[in-house]
């Protein structure tokens, strides 16, 4: 077992406000490897633990792309080299024709990867995480927040990380067990 | 000066979007308290067991089909699209106004929506699911459907991408994957509180296992809100083009009655109209009887009255061009067409239309029937009613007689078309009670997004 | 706080305003001097290219109307900023009125059922003319039916532009519901009376060709000009008080937003239009789209798929671009010169079998649209930018906080 027994320290807060000025505090203080924890999505925690962007974009962009080629791609190639049929003395190559599934398959490829790139990114689904190990945190899906500094940070100690925690005025500070 | 403004913009005379009084807790308690805390009622367990009587109307209507096949419904020739097709319009019409709730309304930043789009997307897959099984059905050999989806054959066959028909394969399955997606990443944050919730450990282990491992990091929100967003964004053309490709279904025909081109959006508008009658009669009840009447307030009855009279009216506008451009194109048979609904066999069915679709719901103009629920409730009835007989005149008068007098004909529907139809009726209404049980019907998370506390204030 | 605010600033429009009303009345009357000698050298052509930039001018003013009620009946602070540019567009209407005239004389050289009907080679349309000319398609009719419309029109202008100015003096009132009750109803009034029009003026010119969907793609078309021409507005007054006061950026990106949704919508639109009549294949539709298709009209048809369409939809996805206003600006204007070319491709392959551009074509499309300017400047400069003493207006002038 090279981990180390503590994965790290957890602060709580009561409030949107109270998180995001201290997770502003504690990125300013130089930890960079921290994660803030809330009921909803709250834009102004993730700017403030420095998490700027995301590429979730990317992956639509490049799915939809994916999406339209495969989409045009597989009628042209049906419809001229595959089976060509001559429905109604229409061309082969019917474009106007083939817009729908072109486009519908734009759709579905872009939708399935916001979804699942989404998901990838996130590293879910995990069965297992260390958070979980704390009693109160099953309260981050009801009504509280809290800031975790973990202790592969370069900047962790463990007294002073928890007294910087504790400047902060959180509502209570544990361990997180690995 | 500022208290008026603000009187302004709170809306003076609008119900507020969540009643005051309320805190991140009491939200999270409320909504999931249905869920998790509610005893089994004998109202509920009535309703099942009604809508459950129907599931098997339906079980036998279709297993009596699988054996004698689609001769033991009222489709004939001319008439080959019958009841089949008329109730995969209508279904699929209805399942339009969840995708617009969640996903229009939400570019165009609504939050009022925030409260009914759960149950609004669950209507939308119940809604799909029923829509789905009829032309699959209606194909006669459905268990060979999947020769529909391109994929290399031994019979070296290829799906014809000129057909309308094969494009709703590809809309209406691209439909189903995105409304289950765009419902289940909703619900992930709220399967984790349910899971953080429960007491059972069963229970806990199951919602656990949905919710992925959920733990509302704020980088995984991020990404979350990026992907919800564009999913919207995605969900907003597919859904109009869904109907639209429905639409083309009959326009690409040259059948008159079918063929004219404002048939896209006329049937986009006519989607969302029957749509939003259905969220009203769903959620009417729904707010009454499970206590959430401070989340569904009037304000989200009256919005959804104001989009039903919107979406009407551009219904009746399809009405007036179509029957215009009948008599003033100079084409005889679309002439004739315009006659035979005013004065054919099925002219009662028209003038029934009429009146349900273009002329009750004009009482929505009045703000007392925006706002008082059992009248609103009435109207979406008739809506409903309107709606699903747009498509009966759609299908069958244009088909019955058309441009040779020789093959004209009359549909008349059997017990087993009615049974299908009764039958998926109850389908939607057992799931609709189902998903009422085990998961949240109004967003959790969305909801607290809501509250005045959520906000950050400028440091 | 808002109030003081309101009392201190001025809203009246800068002087530039006046100076461009000034140059534009210029180019408009030697531009009209050239058309009225094509007037006389080349009739035809004339009255091709004046209905063209009588459509495309109108579309502006109607599509400002329309917009306005759709504000109206919505809500939303990102129209408080256009409202004045909105209503000062509208106003023109009374120039429309006038510049109509014109037409009512070229009648015989733009639609086929004004002339003698022995003229009609092909059977089947004289026909169906000797029956339509009786009833509605006539001179008479034409003219009753255009006065019906701009009636309409008029008395939706005269009352909103009227509650509008009521706004420039105090005391501050909160009159959204009765626009509202004129706006909701409106609108319902308005796409009908745009949709007969559009048949009229210019579905008429093929008489035995009809398309339900044609009235709705000039209605969107005209939203489209409307927007795009308040975004130019705005940001040339955007360089001076009060306009770069009240414009923030998040209006920029809603007027952006609508933009994008405006050229989906027409995209959306005529491709529905096309595909049905293409597969459908008919003899009496398809000739519309055989005609766009060959003698060199296809690549009008293309540039449009490319330029009124794909272009503008791939910048307009574009965040830091719609918050921007001057570079959205450029993009407003390219879709102002689109709207010209769609109305061209509509109008024009009617009158010929080959491409065909005249000067006229552009000459009167831009002396109608220097004298349109002119007295929009005219209208815009008699009444603040920004109505002080509407309740709503004041969300306008809140400091910027963030954007969303």
């Amino acid at each position: 077992m090279n981990e180390p027994a503590i994965y790290g320290l957890m602060a709580e807060f009561d409030s949107a406000d109270e998180i995001v000025a201290a997770a502003r505090r504690t990125h300013a203080a130089g930890y960079r490897k921290i994660d803030a924890y809330s009921p909803y999505p709250v834009e102004e925690l993730w700017e403030a633990i420095g998490f700027h962007h995301n590429r979730v974009a990317l992956v639509v962009l490049i799915g939809g792309i994916i999406g339209c080629m495969t989409g045009y791609g597989l009628q042209y190639w049906v419809a001229n080299i595959a089976y060509p049929t001559n429905i109604g003395g229409r061309p082969f190559h019917s474009w106007p024709s083939f817009m729908i599934v072109t486009f519908e398959l734009t759709i579905l490829f872009s939708v399935l990867s916001a979804v699942f790139g989404m998901l990838a990114l996130n590293g879910l689904p995990l069965p297992y995480h260390p958070v979980f190990n704390v009693e109160r945190f099953s309260r981050v899906t009801e009504d509280k927040f809290f800031l975790v500094v973990f202790s592969s940070d370069e900047k962790y100690n463990e007294t002073e990380t928890r007294a910087f925690l504790q400047s902060l005025g959180p509502k209570s500070i544990e361990e997180v067990p690995s | 000066m500022t208290q008026l403004l603000e009187e302004v913009e709170t809306g003076r005379k609008r119900a507020p979007v969540i009643e005051p009084g309320h805190s991140f807790s009491t939200v999270t308690a409320k909504i999931s308290d249905v869920v998790l805390k509610r005893p089994l009622s004998i109202g509920w367990l009535a309703g099942v067991m009604f809508c459950f009587g129907f599931v098997n109307l339906l079980l036998l209507a279709v297993g009596y089909l699988f054996i004698k096949g689609t001769g033991i419904w009222g489709i004939t020739i001319p008439i080959g699209w019958g009841f089949a097709i008329v109730n995969f319009v209508w279904w699929i019409g209805i399942g339009h106004a969840g995708t617009l709730i969640s996903a229009i309304l939400m570019l165009l930043r609504q939050t009022w929506r925030n409260s009914i789009n759960r149950f609004a997307e669950a209507m939308t897959l119940f809604a799909v699911a029923c829509a789905g099984l009829f032309p699959l059905i209606h194909t006669g050999r459905p268990w060979v459907a999947y020769w529909m989806f391109p994929y290399p054959n031994t019979m070296g066959v290829w799906p014809q991408f000129r057909s309308p028909l094969i494009w709703d394969v590809f809309a209406v399955s691209t439909y189903a994957t995105t409304s289950l997606l765009f419902w289940f990443v909703g619900l992930i944050p709220d399967l984790a509180t349910l899971r953080d919730r429960a007491t059972n450990i069963w229970v806990k282990r199951a919602y656990g296992a949905l919710a992925m491992g959920w733990r509302g990091s704020a980088r995984h929100w991020s990404r979350y809100e990026t992907a919800y967003l564009l999913l919207a964004g995605l969900a907003t053309p597919l859904v109009l083009s869904v109907h639209t490709v429905v639409s083309f279904d009959f326009a690409v025909g040259i059948v008159p009655g079918w063929h004219t081109t404002i048939f896209p959006p006329y049937f986009v508008a006519g989607a969302i109209y029957s749509g939003f009658a259905m969220v009203l009669m769903l959620a009417i009840p729904i707010r009454s009887i499970y206590g959430l009447k401070d989340f569904i307030t009037e304000r989200h009855l009256e919005n959804s009255a104001k989009v039903m009279l919107a979406t009407g009216l551009i219904v009746g506008y399809g009405y007036a061009m179509e029957a215009f451009m009948g008599w003033y194109g100079g084409n005889r048979y679309d002439a004739f067409l315009l006659w035979n609904r005013l004065h054919g066999p099925y002219a009662t069915w028209y003038y029934s239309l009429l009146i349900c679709n273009i002329f009750i719901p004009q009482v929505l103009w009045i703000r007392k029937f925006r706002t008082q629920p059992v009248l609103l409730f009435l109207v979406s009835t008739v809506v409903l009613v309107g709606m699903w007989l747009e498509r009966f005149i759609i299908v069958v008068v244009s088909l019955h007689r058309d441009f040779l007098n020789s093959s004209w004909g009359m549909y008349y529907p059997t017990k087993w078309d009615w049974f299908t139809y009764t039958g998926t009726l109850g389908l939607f209404l057992f799931c609709m009670f189902f998903f009422m049980r085990i998961l949240p019907s109004i967003s959790i998370f969305e909801m607290r997004t809501l509250l005045p506390e959520s906000k950050v204030k400028a440091e | 706080m808002t109030t003081a605010r309101s009392h201190e600033m001025n809203f009246l429009a800068p002087s530039v305003v006046r100076t461009i009303g000034t140059r534009s009345l210029v180019i408009g009357l030697i531009f009209a001097v050239l058309a009225i000698v094509g007037a006389f050298v080349r009739p035809g052509d004339f009255f091709h290219a004046y209905l063209l930039g009588f459509m495309d001018w109108l579309g502006v003013t109607l599509g400002a109307l329309a917009f306005l009620m759709v504000r109206h009946v919505t809500g939303g602070t990102w129209g408080m900023v256009i409202q004045r540019i909105q209503i000062a567009a509208m106003r023109c209407l009374p120039l429309m009125m006038v510049l109509f005239i014109p037409i009512l004389f070229g009648l015989p050289h733009l639609y086929i059922w004004a002339r003698p009907l022995d003229t009609v080679a092909d059977k089947h349309l004289r026909e169906h003319l000797q029956e339509i000319t009786q009833t509605y398609l006539n001179p008479h009719g034409f003219f009753i039916r255009a006065v019906i419309y701009f009636a309409i029109w008029a008395v939706l202008v005269f009352f909103l532009s009227k509650w509008s100015a009521e706004h420039d003096h105090p005391p501050m009132r909160d009159t959204s519901a009765r626009t509202k009750q004129l706006s909701a109803p409106g609108l319902v009034i308005f796409a009908l009376s745009i949709g007969f029009a559009t048949i009229d003026w210019m579905m008429s010119i093929t008489p035995g060709w009809i398309s339900t969907m044609y009235p709705l793609i000039i209605l969107i078309g005209e939203l489209m000009s409307a927007m795009a021409f308040c975004i130019v507005i705005e940001s040339i007054l955007s360089r001076y008080e009060p306009m770069s006061t009240m414009l923030k950026p998040s209006f920029a990106h809603d007027h952006g937003k609508w933009t994008l949704a405006f050229v989906m919508v027409w995209a959306y639109f005529s491709f529905s239009q096309l595909l049905i009549m293409w597969a459908g294949n008919l003899p009496e539709e398809i000739t519309y789209y055989y005609r766009r298709f060959n003698g060199g009209w296809g690549y009008v048809g293309l540039f449009l798929v490319v330029f009124q369409f794909a272009v503008p939809f791939c910048l307009l996805l574009s965040r830091p671009l719609k918050r921007d206003i001057r570079r959205l600006a450029f993009l407003a204007a390219w879709i102002m010169v689109m709207r010209w070319v769609d109305l061209y491709f509509m109008i024009e392959p009617n009158y010929s079998e080959t491409f065909r551009l005249t000067w006229l074509d552009i000459v009167v499309a831009v002396a109608m649209g220097g004298l349109w300017l002119a007295f929009f400047c005219r209208n815009l400069a008699s009444r603040p930018l920004l109505a002080a003493y509407d309740i709503h207006a004041q969300k306008v002038l809140e400091p910027v906080h963030g954007g969303h």
